[in-house]
Order: structure tokens, then C-alpha cells, then sequence
């Protein structure tokens, strides 16, 4: 096996992108998994107010969920443009 | 085994570029429109106070539907989108379960026909938001909270499209892959109809459901 | 260096064989020891019933040990298979095979613990339903076992394919990121599985009337958490039967054990945040039946949510396998 330096820098590029966006899965997906959990039980302690309670969990799963979307740009950065 | 992966293409060249057309999405496609007219027919021709069979099912999607419709948009709003709501779920319910039958493949299970679906919710949601609130209070949305998150904003409106039509397509591509790998490893003993019933049934409703619900919540979240 | 083929395939057998034994028994000793504890106290708040939550601990620790029962297999034809057709390839087919049931384990060992621990503490509480229990019990642990099912069906593809033919270089890559991909994605969605399961099993002690509701959205929310290992599952058959041409550098192979790694990671947290959001959603469904229906909704839209991060590692993962 041929190892040049641009090979290298491919190799270690395509890594990164798969670790990127592999580990940064980590923390968004559990953190949006906890708000989902709260919103169900605050919908279970008072469903009248279930509309707001999801369109609440919307948010703050769209918001905890922008770190995913950081890795994402960063991995495809790193297929794409490196 | 050997089909695995294997797509029957027509490619027809057009202005100097090659358009590939999948021809079983295709016609599957058409198969699925197809059963969801015959229902429609059946399950409003003869409409009586003691309903048959099909009636029965008609009824049940459509007032179960546009009740969801109504409660996550108002009632107002929710009249003009519950027709949209319905024929998606129901739609990609047929799509779904179309693996049941032998020689028939899902058109979910090709990326195109969710990928369209993702992006028909994404202009529907958008066109939506911009008629409800108007283009300047639209475009504020992106400019939260400081201008020059725009950028990722845009990004992360547009990896909506990418999160519904992928989830879809991974969970019936998988599902028929395991079904044909799992009945190939067993000699196609005992377990294929139980494979087939978690999914094929099970999955691919529940996924027509979160694709339907998602769209829905789209829609809801622009127009608020 | 020892240069014939057979004994570095030999070599990649008995590490394989280690790796999955060894990885394999993490979970079910946490789920066992889980499972125990809650006997225990169980027994010490109700010590009437103490030979019902004896047997239930037994009965429910057999299920947990089924993971590591599959890693026991695994591990037992890796050391004495003559796998005869000792291409240069099976090295990493073999060591893949093993990394791949050693962490597949790992998830549904600690996940089917927690509804044998609640089962046990519910018979304390309500040694009426035990029957009910039981039953609820075994579906739950039974779910929670699927994705190590998906794990040890991919080893059994790593190890009895005949890979032969492949071009060496980017297929061995292939098969080790085709063992890390349901390995590792089958981690998040076993734990998840089985927090739900271990709810339902609190819910329907709590609320015997509402064991049936309870069951259902118990099974409704481990399908969905356990999307995350399918989309393992889809990569690593993409990676095996996908026709790769020869390649010598090294950046072709590193795509592809890369492509693996990403949706193995990517899936643990989803599956993770996907059961515990499960596990609310049954308890709460237990304490307030009449709102069922609109909390099994906001359970189906909140995973969906949280699983699009998993849907990110995937089309990254499809991309490195397709577009490089």
C-alpha cells in the first residue's frame, strides 16, 4: 500500500467526517430524547395545555438540535471542500 | 439475494443529459394510486346509515385525520390542509405495505418518492408561513436571534427535507432488506410472516404516521 | 512477523472470538446485577411474596442473559470453526464478526435488566397482577433483544460469506465498518428499548387496569427507538454487498471503516434519547389513560425529532460509501 501525503490528508479527512458527525449525533439525540420525555409528562400532569406543550418541545428540540446541524455542515464540509 | 439492489432504469436521453427513469417506482407508484381510488369508490358508493366494510374504514381514516388536523392547526386553518393530511397518510400507508404481496417492491423504498414527498410538505409549509404572516415577518424568522445565523438557519430548515424523506426510506429499505436476508439465512421457514407482520405492517404504519404527523408539524410551526 | 495467511487468520479468529465474549458480557452483568437489586428490595419491603419475585428475578435474568448468550455463540464458532477458505480477507471479516456481537450485546444486556427489575419491584407492590407482569415482562425484554438479533445476524453474514472474490483492499475496510456500523448503533438502541420496557412494567404494577394501553405504547416506542440500529443494519449491508473496485490507497479504505464508525455513533445517542422519551410517555400513559392518545402522538413527533441526528450520521455514511 502507497502512502502519499495527499492520500493521507484524503484518509484523515473522510475520518474526521465520519467521527464528526458520529459523536456529535451523541448529544443532540439525548437531549432531544429528555425534552421529549418532559413534554410527555407535562402533558400527562395537565393535557390542556397540550397544543403549547408540544409546539414548546418544537422548539426546544429544534434549538438543541442546531449542535447536530453544526456537525453535519462540518462533516460535509470535510468531504466536500478539504 | 441476487436482486438485492438491483433496479430495473430507463434512460432516455434528453438535450444532451441522460434522464433515468426507475421504472418499477414507477409503476408501483401507479399500482398504489390505483388501490387508493378503487377504496375511495368503494368506500363512498352505496353510503347508507349502516355502513359496509369499506365505508366503516373510510370513515374511520378520514374523521381520526382531520380531527389530528384540526387539533394541531385551528379549526379554521385545519379545513384547507386536512384533504392534503388524509391522502398523504393514506398514500404512503398503501406504499408501505405494497411489500406484502409477492414481485411487488414499496415506492417508499426509493429514495426519489420520499425525497418528492419531504420536499412537497417543505414548499406547502413554507408557501404557508410566508401567506399567513407575510414575507417580512417570514424572513425576520431566519434572522433570530442575531443576523448572522442566518446561514445555519437556512441550513437547518432545509436538513428538515433531508430528516423526513431519509427517516422513511431507511426504515423500509431496512425493513425489506432484513426481511429478505433474515427468510434467505431460514431457508424462508417458519419466520417470514412474522418478519412481514413487524416490518412491513407495524413499521411501515407507524412510519406513515411520523412522516404524516411531521408534515403536519411543519406546516403548524410556520403558520404560528 | 509471521507471514501465512493462516495464522494471522487465526490470529483475527481468537481475537474476535475475545472481543465479542469479553465486550458482550458488559451488558447482561449490568442488566443481571439491575435486575437483582430491585429483587432485593423488593423482597425487603415484601417479604411475603418473596419466592414470586425470586422465580420472576430468575425468569427475567434468563431472558436479560440472552445477549450475552448470542455474544457466547459467536465467540464459540469464531475459536473452533476451520474456517478453511483462509483468504487474506477473512481476517478482518472474522475480527469484524466479533467487534460487532461483542458491542451489539452490550445495549440489550443492560436494557432487558430493567424490565425484569420493575417487574420484580411491581409483584412487591401488587402481587395480584403477577401473571400480567410476567407476560409484559417477557414481551418488553424480548423487544429489547432485537437489535443484538441484527447484530449477531451480521456476524454470522461476516463470518460464513464467502468473500474470496473481493478486491482485498477496500473490502476489508468494508467488513470491519460494516461490524462497528450495527455493533455500535445496536448499543443506544437496546438501553432505549429497555427503558421503555422497564416502564411498562412499572406502569402496568402501578395501574393494572391500564396493562393493555400500556402495552401497546410500550411496543409502539421500542419500534421507533429502534430505527437507529435499522439504519446500522441498512449500512452494514450496503457495505457487504456492495461491489467495490480495487483500490490501493488509503483514504478508499478509510471512507468506508469511517462510514461504519459514523452511524455506529451517530445511533447511540438517538436510540438512547428515543427510549427515554418512551419510558415518560408509558409511565404517564399508566397514570392518566384518558389523554393516550394524544400522548402517544407527542411521544411518535418528539422521537421522530430526535432521531434526525441519526438520519444526519446516515446520509454522511451513504455519502462516504457512494460518493468517494
Amino acid at each position: 500500500m502507497a502512502i502519499e501525503g495527499i492520500d493521507l490528508i484524503k484518509a484523515a479527512s473522510f475520518l474526521g467526517a465520519g467521527l464528526a458527525m458520529g459523536l456529535g449525533a451523541i448529544g443532540p439525540g439525548v437531549g432531544e430524547g429528555m425534552v421529549g420525555a418532559k413534554a410527555c409528562e407535562a402533558i400527562g400532569k395537565n393535557p390542556g395545555e397540550a397544543g403549547l406543550l408540544t409546539r414548546t418541545m418544537l422548539v426546544g428540540q429544534a434549538v438543541s438540535e442546531s449542535t447536530g446541524i453544526y456537525s453535519l455542515v462540518i462533516a460535509l464540509l470535510l468531504l466536500f471542500v478539504v | 439475494m441476487e436482486d438485492l439492489g438491483r433496479i430495473h432504469q430507463l434512460i432516455v436521453p434528453f438535450m444532451g443529459r441522460d434522464l433515468t427513469f426507475n421504472l418499477d417506482v414507477i409503476v408501483m407508484t401507479w399500482i398504489a394510486i390505483a388501490a387508493m381510488l378503487v377504496f375511495g369508490f368503494l368506500a363512498s358508493r352505496n353510503r347508507s346509515r349502516l355502513p359496509g366494510p369499506f365505508q366503516v374504514l373510510g370513515e374511520l381514516f378520514v374523521s381520526q385525520l382531520y380531527a389530528l388536523t384540526e387539533d394541531a392547526l385551528d379549526q379554521e386553518r385545519g379545513k384547507a390542509y386536512r384533504p392534503l393530511i388524509c391522502a398523504l397518510f393514506m398514500f404512503l400507508l398503501f406504499c408501505n405495505w405494497m411489500g406484502l404481496f409477492p414481485h411487488m417492491h414499496e415506492p417508499t423504498k426509493d429514495l426519489n418518492t420520499p425525497l418528492s414527498l419531504g420536499l412537497m410538505g417543505f414548499v406547502i409549509a413554507h408557501y404557508a408561513g410566508i401567506k399567513q404572516k407575510g414575507f417580512k415577518e417570514y424572513a425576520k424568522a431566519y434572522f433570530q436571534p442575531i443576523f448572522f445565523m442566518a446561514p445555519l438557519n437556512i441550513i437547518g430548515e432545509l436538513s428538515k427535507v433531508i430528516s423526513i424523506s431519509f427517516r422513511l426510506f431507511g426504515n423500509i429499505m431496512g425493513g425489506s432488506i432484513i426481511v429478505l436476508v433474515v427468510s434467505h439465512l431460514v431457508f424462508s421457514l417458519v419466520l417470514p410472516p412474522f418478519l412481514n407482520a413487524f416490518f412491513v405492517i407495524f413499521i411501515g404504519a407507524i412510519q406513515a404516521f411520523v412522516f404524516t404527523m411531521l408534515t403536519l408539524v411543519y406546516i403548524s410551526v410556520q403558520v404560528n | 512477523m509471521l507471514n501465512d495467511i493462516e495464522s494471522w487468520v487465526k490470529v483475527a479468529a481468537f481475537a474476535g472470538a475475545g472481543l465479542s465474549m469479553g465486550l458482550g458480557a458488559i451488558g447482561a452483568a449490568i442488566g443481571e446485577g439491575f435486575a437483582a437489586a430491585k429483587a432485593n428490595d423488593a423482597i425487603a419491603r415484601s417479604p411475603d411474596s418473596s419466592g414470586d419475585i425470586f422465580k420472576l428475578m430468575l425468569v427475567g435474568q434468563a431472558v436479560a442473559e440472552t445477549a450475552a448468550i448470542f455474544a457466547l455463540v459467536i465467540g464459540v464458532i469464531l475459536l473452533f470453526s476451520n474456517f478453511s477458505a483462509a483468504a487474506p480477507i477473512s481476517v478482518a471479516a472474522l475480527l469484524g464478526a466479533g467487534i460487532c456481537m461483542g458491542f451489539g450485546a452490550m445495549g440489550s444486556g443492560v436494557g432487558s435488566g430493567f424490565p425484569a427489575g420493575e417487574a420484580c419491584e411491581g409483584v412487591s407492590r401488587q402481587p395480584a397482577v403477577k401473571g400480567n407482569l410476567t407476560t409484559n415482562m417477557l414481551i418488553g425484554s424480548a423487544v429489547s433483544q432485537t437489535p443484538a438479533i441484527f447484530a449477531m445476524v451480521v456476524s454470522f453474514m461476516l463470518m460464513f460469506i464467502n468473500y474470496s472474490g473481493a478486491p482485498l483492499h477496500p473490502t476489508s475496510a468494508a467488513l470491519l465498518g460494516a461490524g462497528f456500523a450495527t455493533g455500535l448503533a445496536a448499543i443506544g438502541s437496546g438501553l432505549g428499548s429497555g427503558l421503555a420496557a422497564g416502564a411498562s412494567c412499572q406502569g402496568s404494577a402501578r395501574q393494572p387496569l391500564t396493562s393493555a394501553n400500556v402495552t401497546i405504547i410500550m411496543l409502539v416506542g421500542q419500534a421507533v427507538a429502534q430505527t437507529p440500529s435499522i439504519f446500522g443494519l441498512l449500512i452494514s449491508f450496503v457495505l457487504m454487498f456492495k461491489s467495490y473496485a480495487p483500490s490501493e490507497t488509503l483514504a478508499a479504505s478509510i471512507a468506508l471503516v469511517s462510514a461504519g464508525l459514523c452511524i455506529g455513533f451517530g445511533g447511540i445517542g438517538p436510540g438512547v434519547g428515543n427510549g427515554m422519551t418512551a419510558q415518560s410517555a408509558v409511565g404517564w400513559v399508566a397514570r392518566n389513560v384518558r389523554q393516550e392518545a394524544v400522548l402517544m402522538r407527542t411521544m411518535l413527533v418528539g422521537q421522530a425529532v430526535s432521531q434526525s441526528t441519526a438520519i444526519y450520521a446516515m446520509v454522511i455514511a451513504l455519502a462516504l460509501i457512494f460518493l468517494i
